[in-house]
């Protein structure tokens, strides 16, 4: 039996009158890398969000390695994000820094790493992302996918244990999206776990042990990609035609 | 309607009250960014140094001249440099670059911080497990307070070189005799009383700037509104208050 990382259970949430969750619950395993998949305005990026506390949840649990993580105060939160990091949609680079400082970030915050072994460490991630000639450029002056690819490598400097990736290969050319998909599996290789959010199902089968669809607030799908293919649900039929 | 404006008024009230209590206890616990400190210290504080230049030499000059021209009717002009410089030290040199500093930093901050919030860095900020208070508020309120006084002081001691010079080619006032009589009227309490002020005005400018910063919403629009915001009310609130700072400190000294 594998060991589960994350629990989520019967998580509700709501904006103004709107409901987005209505009663969220499943979980993830050590190593395993799960796909969230749903229609666009599904709530799935507000459900990596809540994960790790930049929204707050109306109900329910969210358990990392049996540790109540929901409504934690910020400082106590602040150590959960070292451990479980998400990859922005939208990159979300800060852009008065260069691409070097903006991976850097985390190591200067939270390690005692000299700047000799901080340079050198983010030169190798440069590296395995392919933009080792970019370390001085500013966010302002990358591509779409370069962009994507320095917030994934700033999600991951710092070795979390789980990685919430929200839709790293959108918008991306055949070529982005295969150096990203390498990413994450040599990630998955060295035992992390993550939830890859997308709505690219031949990506999230490439990559994935197991795949979510949400739906109305829920969960309405949970198993191997296989399972998925097999489904005679006539919502994952339509679903997997009209991705 | 008018119930709802109230409403809003305290609850922005106790929004602030909160940032300034995180804001403390920041100040007061691990990690400090020294750099990021100095760097805005650089940025908001030497970079604002020649408009306070400008704005203290052109008031002590004008005000040199009006009163000049006011009282030498009933044969006063040897009050004016006492004049001319305890305004510019206790009222003139503080407000006017406090004003200044509110359009200048406070937009600046804000905008600045909005522009940040909109594009979802103040949340990695925080998904990267690190405080936006200790990143980007403290820096700039303590630049912003230890900077505001320092130039307000400058601007005053400027102003008076400006009087000196129109006292002496308007009104045939001798730049020692000007001199002796302005440091025989300015007392040490009007210099750090002044100073205390301004770094009260520092305060109040750069938490609304910070604070209205991470409210930002609406994209580009909303950076517009809250830089707009910040001014106007860092403006007004620095002028009531300064009313009520300068009686205390009349009291004190
Ligand atoms: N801060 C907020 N205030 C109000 N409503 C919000 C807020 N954030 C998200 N929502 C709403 O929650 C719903 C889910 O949004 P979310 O961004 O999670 O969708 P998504 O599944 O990630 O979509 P996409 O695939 O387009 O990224 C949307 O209807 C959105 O309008
Ligand atoms: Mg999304």
């Amino acid at each position: 039996m594998m060991k589960k990382i994350l629990e989520l259970k019967d998580i509700k949430k709501k904006f103004q009158n709107k409901d987005v969750h209505k009663g969220i619950s499943f979980s993830l395993f050590k190593g395993e890398t799960v796909g969230l998949l749903g229609y666009s305005g599904a709530g799935k990026s507000v459900l990596l969000r809540s994960i790790i506390g930049l929204e707050e949840i109306d109900s329910g649990q969210i358990l990392y390695n049996d540790q109540k993580i929901d409504h934690l105060d910020e400082n106590e939160l602040n150590k959960i994000r070292q451990r479980i990091s998400y990859s922005f949609q939208s990159g979300a680079l800060f852009d008065s820094m260069n691409v070097f400082e903006n991976i850097a970030f985390p190591l200067f915050e939270h390690t005692i790493l000299s700047e000799h072994e901080i340079d050198l460490k983010v030169s190798q991630v440069l590296n395995l992302i392919g933009l080792k000639d970019a370390k001085e450029l500013m966010p302002s002056d990358l591509s779409g996918g370069m962009q994507k690819r320095v917030g994934l490598a700033r999600a991951m400097i710092l070795d979390p244990e789980i990685i919430l990736y929200d839709e790293p290969t959108a918008g991306l050319d055949p070529v982005n999206i295969e150096i990203i998909l390498n990413i994450m599996q040599n990630f998955k290789k060295r035992g992390f776990s993550g939830i890859f959010v997308t709505h690219d199902i031949p990506a999230a089968k490439k990559v994935c042990d197991r795949l979510l669809i949400l739906k109305d607030g829920k969960i309405h799908f949970d198993g191997s990609p296989n399972d998925f293919d097999k489904s005679q649900d006539e919502y994952i039929r339509t679903f997997s035609m009209s991705c | 309607m008018s119930s709802i404006t109230s409403l809003k008024y305290f609850e922005t009230t106790g929004k602030i009250t909160h940032l300034f209590i995180q804001f403390t206890q920041a100040c007061f616990s691990r990690p400090f960014y020294l750099n990021r400190l100095l760097e805005q210290i650089v940025r908001l504080g030497i970079g604002s140094i020649s408009i306070s230049l400008v704005i203290g030499i052109m008031t002590g000059m004008v005000m040199t001249l009006q009163f000049g021209y006011g009282l030498e009717k009933f044969g006063g002009t040897l009050y004016v440099p006492a004049i001319v410089s305890m305004s510019l030290m206790r009222e003139l040199a503080p407000i006017f670059t406090s004003l200044l500093i509110a359009g200048r930093v406070g937009s600046g901050i804000s905008a600045e911080i909005g522009a940040m919030n909109v594009t979802q860095q103040i949340d990695a900020l925080r998904a990267l497990g690190t405080s936006p208070i200790r990143v980007l508020v403290v820096p700039r309120v303590l630049a912003t307070m230890i900077s505001l006084p320092l130039l307000a002081m400058l601007s005053g001691f400027s102003g008076i070189l400006g009087g000196l010079f129109i006292a002496q080619t308007e009104f045939n006032i001798p730049p020692g005799f000007y001199l002796n009589k302005v440091f025989s009227s300015l007392s040490y309490g009007d210099v750090f009383g002044s100073m205390f002020k301004c770094a009260f005005f520092a305060l109040i400018i750069t938490l609304f700037a910070c604070y209205k910063g991470f409210q930002t919403k609406e994209g580009t629009k909303g950076v517009g509104n809250t830089t707009i915001w910040v001014v106007v009310n860092a403006s007004i609130v620095i002028l009531i208050s300064d009313f009520f700072l300068s009686k205390l400190l009349i009291l004190l000294f």
